[in-house]
């Protein structure tokens, strides 16, 4: 299906370029982030006197299982934005995201297991958090798999936006639910409105890391929309140009 | 029955699909007693086109206005048979218009006797040749009042004979009022239309 | 003759043409069901302990094989896009669709499932409790299930991916469920859980249609 733009910003050309620009600050700011904050992290925070090291993980754990869920809602924003402004970078966004969140909230499962190791002394348990974070997976296999399925970019688009819809008002559901049936985890760490259980020198790298790995995923985010603008814009005679000079 | 009149306008319409340019800048206008053609290519869009009339497809660009007012106001007054069987297979040719059309039972009887399917109501539509499950496909045109048709290859698989009862129901359509917009790969013979050729687009 | 007639009228007459529809589902169930003690131990205790949650899971798997190709043979017949034309939203008519599904294709799952529930030496009173979960449940797994044959309509080589892709937002129904189950069991109060459940079903069975509808004009709008 063809490209028609509503918005000047829209224009996939404009993006293209635009978005090289924004991908280079968010590189290097991740960077600069993740160095700063990994080092920290690992190397001068404290040891817990409870787990150890092994809870050094959660630098990686945590930023990355935040993302796997503001990622979801990321999806649904950008659903929002194709139905109601017909806008189809939404829709170019709503693909690169999927295939970013769940490549994140495989990380977190994985990175969760190799805590649950020395943590409980297994790699898989049914706990609550892990079993959601499992079922969102599945919802990001669905969505990219819906995509797969469904040839005409446009409609596929569009499926996928009633899919994330339905998803996203769904989430809280199987979240609570999948809550009640299990409670027996450790309680979250970093709550946004209580003070956090960790002293300042555990928590402040922590939020560094955080800070790097959303700006890392808005870098990785741009990169594969640009990948993606370049690919349905095949025929446009500004991609032949470029890939002419390349 | 005689039909108000009616007045389709198509403007500056534009239509892409997987990539490849349809048509742009159509525009046309059809009022009461005319006949359209749709001709062209395959793949030219005319099916494509039927459908956006026929408010199957979204307009992308351009505008579409039945008596000055939007398409999706109209959609009840519209008869529109795809190319697609339109009859479900596991039922009777009876049963498969009781529920496409509202219309009492002798209605469709005599219907069905216009299309030459007397003496089949309560034969599967599986056990029909193609040409006679096209026919119970086209029978609603005997019953149906709707003043504009969108009929995609409604000639397809139909004996001569059967041409000729089209043709005619076609004409006296039209005469009443009605408008009537197809597509098909073998002009017909009896039939006054103005034809609309796609496919020229760079 | 109303539309909501002329639908339940077609529904039922496509069912006297193709019985086997009804009966391949509940012909699964019970093999399904079979397959578990020659699974695990023809130990009446064992099977009971874990009975009524197979039975649940085997009528979801019985019911998402129903409902796959549900608008499936309508859609390609291009009898679906005569819906469009009829005098009702398309959204009711799709309900209208789901409801009929439900009473003919679904309930006589659940009627077949105290079969199940003797083959695995399930107790009485949870037997009950199963099927009461069942009969407030499957109004919402059905709609979902609709919605994933919907949004995978137009795609030829799609599979089961309209079960893969509905089967996550399955979770809060079947941990309700279950949660009913193991109420019944231990004999205390199953009521709030029920409600519950019967609220999300409710509430899906309101919402869920418009979203099928929505894919259903999409996919219309993608074929030729």
């Amino acid at each position: 299906m063809g490209w028609r733009w509503f918005h000047q910003w829209g224009s996939p050309r404009l993006f293209y370029e635009r978005a090289g620009r924004w991908q280079l600050v968010c590189g290097w700011l991740a960077l600069i982030l993740l160095v700063a904050g990994s080092l920290w992290g690992l190397g001068f925070a404290p040891v817990d006197y409870q787990q150890g090291n092994s809870y050094r993980i959660i630098y990686l754990h945590v930023p990355v299982a935040f993302l796997a869920q503001a990622m979801y809602a990321a999806m649904a924003v950008c659903a929002v934005v194709l139905f109601v402004w017909k806008m189809k970078l939404a829709d170019v966004a709503m693909q690169a995201i999927a295939v970013m969140g769940f490549a994140f909230t495989a990380l977190a499962l994985i990175s969760g297991a190799v805590w649950g190791k020395p943590t409980w002394g297994t790699y898989w348990v049914w706990d609550a958090r892990l079993t959601s974070m499992l079922i969102l997976a599945f919802l990001y296999l669905g969505v990219i798999g819906l995509r797969a399925a469904i040839q005409d970019p446009d409609q596929a688009g569009k499926a996928c936006g009633i899919l994330v819809l339905v998803g996203v008002v769904n989430l809280p559901i199987i979240k609570y639910s999948v809550e009640w049936w299990n409670t027996l985890h450790q309680p979250a760490s970093l709550k946004l409105t209580e003070k956090p259980a960790m002293p300042a020198s555990m928590w402040v790298p922590l939020l560094v890391n955080i800070l790097g790995y959303y700006i890392a995923a808005a870098y990785l985010v741009l990169g594969s929309m640009r990948a993606i603008v370049l690919e349905r814009e095949r025929r446009a005679t500004w991609v032949k140009e470029l890939v002419g000079r390349a | 029955m005689i039909f108000e009149p009616i007045q389709i306008e198509i403007s500056q319409l534009r239509c892409e699909r997987d990539d490849r340019l349809l048509f742009k800048n159509l525009s046309i206008k059809l009022e009461s007693g005319q006949i359209l053609r749709v001709a062209g290519p395959n793949g030219a869009g005319k099916t494509t086109l039927l459908r956006t009339l026929a408010g199957l497809f979204d307009i992308q660009e351009g505008e579409i206005r039945l008596n000055q007012q939007p398409l999706k106001e109209y959609l009840e007054r519209i008869l529109y048979i795809g190319h697609k069987p339109q009859v479900t297979k596991d039922l009777t040719v009876l049963d498969n218009l009781k529920f496409l059309t509202d219309v009492d039972e002798t209605a469709l009887k005599s219907a069905l006797s216009a299309v030459g399917l007397k003496g089949y109501h309560d034969s599967l539509v599986k056990e029909l040749s193609q040409g006679q499950g096209r026919r119970c496909a086209l029978a609603r045109l005997w019953c149906v009042d709707a003043p504009i048709w969108i009929l995609d290859e409604p000639y397809t698989a139909l004996d001569v004979d059967m041409v000729k009862t089209l043709d005619a129901r076609i004409t006296e359509h039209v005469a009443n009022g009605g408008v009537c917009l197809f597509t098909t790969h073998q002009p017909p013979q009896q039939l006054d239309y103005q034809t609309l050729e796609l496919g020229h687009v760079d | 003759m109303s539309i909501e007639k002329r639908m339940l009228a077609r529904e039922l007459k496509l069912i006297a043409a193709r019985p086997g529809d009804i009966f391949k589902p509940m012909w699964f169930l019970i093999l399904v069901i079979s397959m578990v003690p020659l699974a695990l131990a023809p130990d009446s205790d064992l099977l009971a302990e874990i009975g009524s949650a197979m039975i649940w899971v085997a009528t979801l798997l019985a019911l998402l094989l129903n409902t796959e190709h549900l608008f499936q043979s309508d859609f390609s017949d291009g009898v679906l896009e005569q819906w469009l034309f009829l005098d009702r939203p398309l959204a009711w008519l799709v309900g209208l669709k789901l409801v009929a599904h439900w009473l003919f294709h679904v309930l006589p799952l659940i009627l077949i499932t105290p079969i199940a529930g003797l083959m695995l030496s399930v107790p009485t009173e949870v037997l009950i409790a199963l099927l009461i979960t069942l009969f407030v449940a499957t109004p919402a797994l059905t709609c979902f299930s609709g919605l994933g044959a919907a949004l995978t309509l137009g795609s030829s080589r799609s599979g089961i991916l309209g079960v893969l892709v509905m089967m996550p937002l399955f979770v809060p129904v079947v941990i309700l469920a279950a949660g009913v189950l193991i109420r019944a069991t231990d004999g205390s109060d199953t009521l709030p859980l029920l409600a519950l459940l019967g609220a999300f079903s409710v509430v899906a069975a309101t919402l869920v249609p418009i979203a099928v509808s929505a894919a259903i004009r999409l996919n219309i709008g993608g074929s030729n």
